[in-house]
């Protein structure tokens, strides 16, 4: 929260820095929360994920920090979602399931209900894509240090030069992205990552 | 959960999807054009707190915002003008959803974009009578009074003849800018890079990383995506510029000096005009033309008002040559 506000500071301020920092935090995945959203539509999601950031960045002065800063730009991306598929009537609303009640609250406060037993009742497809999305919450270094070190097989090494940091701060990013994970893991699907992994099929 | 879970999760749920390039570069220059608007804003409004708290009554409050009304209204102000749009040409504010079809007459503002389908093609005037074409499948964004993005296609600039005065404008791409200095110019978005035909005058590109090269007439600047530059002579005439003459705005001929047709068409073909004998460039100094040439191209044109006289042309290489009937065939079009 102290790095969003400290990030709006400098993004009002003109800090041309700043606004690289905010676009490559943000942008890939506000599409990914727009995209399914749109039934796909890339066209769609590009007018969406640009009209969001848009009014992002022209109401960062409103932002309270009540919320993740991620957590809030979502909030304003659906109701540009609802908007633009009511000025394009042809195209299809997609109810995901994460924008069910009690997931949505899950995954924007983190608190799941405990007795939802999700990947029991969804199937393998929706498992591996809420993995994903819960990814996305995480921190934007944590999600790519992630997926670099366990999809791409990067070294801590190169990890540490992707993100502009050294070896040693790699390796204890990779340790709270790690615990980050687990911990949100555990609070929206109520289960630990090697019983959602089993589920998956793995 | 050690790392084994982790990578056995991670791999099984897939990685996240990764947006096409095209997007990011179209979201990233959009939006940090819109930032950079909000931050002018945000500045403005701090210098015209500052003017009204230092204004030491009425009347210094009321010169104060007299002062700063033009700047407020800046983002609405018109800025060009459609003069031309052929096939699927439409517009779009920054604010809104949707694109509309854009019609001629119609004003433009900063924060709108122009979009042109693989059919379409457009022309706009800029201050100072600066003349923007569209090529087909182009994306161009109005960013300030003075500069456009572009962010895809192909730009066409004739910010008219050398000697006329210069309205500044930077013609903003992915990799830099292009400023003219009095000339005719296209700056294209390639997937290796920008490519820059001067075909009148002088540019200025001025590379994001800070360089600055100049280029003249008849030159082509091939800009590759690592800054390279490269440097080739390039005719001022001929097929690849076709797509200009198409959309050329047209003039009003009535009561004008036949020359100053003959010229109009000359930059539009990137021909020199020029005469098969002397009698035929007295016989065009004392013909005044009458009519309209309204829908019809550059070269169409060039027959058309032709025909109401004794002279003819004919293309040769990189001139137009005019000359009396018989003397002249009519020039390939």
């Amino acid at each position: 929260m102290a790095d969003d506000k400290q990030l709006i500071r400098r993004l009002l301020a003109g800090d041309e820095r700043a606004f690289d920092t905010f676009f490559n935090a943000y942008f890939a995945r506000v599409y990914r929360f727009a995209l399914p959203r749109l039934n796909g539509d890339v066209e769609a999601a590009q007018d969406v994920v640009l009209s969001t950031l848009t009014k992002a960045m022209r109401r960062l002065s409103e932002f309270r920090g009540d919320s993740a800063l991620f957590t809030w730009i979502c909030q304003i991306c659906r109701h540009e979602v609802v908007d633009h598929i009511r000025a394009r009537r042809r195209s299809r609303h997609v109810v995901l399931i994460d924008d069910q009640p009690e997931l949505r609250q899950a995954i924007d406060s983190i608190e799941a209900p405990e007795e939802y037993d999700l990947v029991e009742n969804y199937g393998r497809a929706e498992t591996g894509r809420l993995v994903r999305v819960v990814l996305d919450r995480l921190p934007s270094s944590y999600g790519d240090a992630l997926e670099w070190k366990y999809i791409e097989g990067e070294s801590v090494e190169v990890i540490g030069e992707r993100l502009g940091i050294g070896t040693t701060a790699a390796q204890s990013l990779l340790a709270r992205a790690r615990i980050a994970f687990r911990e949100a893991l555990e609070k929206v699907f109520g289960a630990e990552a090697a019983d959602i992994a089993s589920s998956l099929g793995a | 959960m050690n790392d084994e879970d982790i990578a056995q999760l991670l791999n099984s749920a897939g990685p996240r999807e990764k947006p096409p390039v095209e997007v990011e570069r179209i979201v990233r220059a959009r939006l940090r054009a819109e930032w950079l608007a909000a931050v002018a804003e945000k500045r403005r409004d701090r210098r015209r707190q500052t003017t009204l708290a230092l204004a030491a009554g009425i009347l210094a409050a009321a010169i104060g915002l007299w002062l700063v009304a033009p700047q407020l209204g800046e983002s609405a102000k018109p800025v060009a003008t459609v003069t031309l749009a052929s096939g699927e040409v439409r517009v779009s504010s920054g604010w809104s959803f949707g694109w509309r079809d854009i019609v001629p007459g119609q004003s433009l503002a900063v924060g709108q974009s122009l979009k042109t389908g693989t059919s379409g093609r457009g022309a706009l005037t800029l201050p100072g009578g600066v003349s923007a074409r569209l090529d087909q499948d182009t994306l161009l964004n109005i960013t300030g009074s003075d500069n456009l993005t572009l962010e895809r296609g192909a730009l066409y600039v004739d910010a008219g003849p050398s000697a006329s005065p210069v309205s500044r404008l930077d013609v903003i791409t992915p990799s830099g800018s292009v400023r003219h200095v009095g000339t005719q110019y296209e700056v294209r978005l390639m997937r290796t890079g920008v490519r820059l035909r001067v075909r009148e005058g002088r540019v200025e590109w001025r590379a994001r990383s800070g360089g600055i090269e100049q280029s003249a007439s008849g030159e082509q600047l091939t800009i590759a995506g690592d800054g390279t530059v490269e440097r080739q002579a390039m005719p001022l005439y001929g097929e690849s510029w076709d797509w200009i003459a198409a959309v050329a705005p047209g003039i009003e001929i009535e009561g004008l000096p036949l020359a100053r047709f003959l010229s109009w068409v000359g930059r539009e073909l990137g021909r020199e005009i020029a005469y098969a004998t002397p009698a035929a460039a007295s016989d065009v100094s004392g013909i005044v033309v009458h009519g309209s040439i309204a829908g019809l191209t550059p070269a169409q044109a060039l027959y058309a008002v032709l025909a109401t006289t004794s002279l003819r042309a004919v293309l040769v290489d990189g001139r137009i040559v005019v000359g009396s009937e018989g003397a002249a065939s009519r020039p390939a079009d």
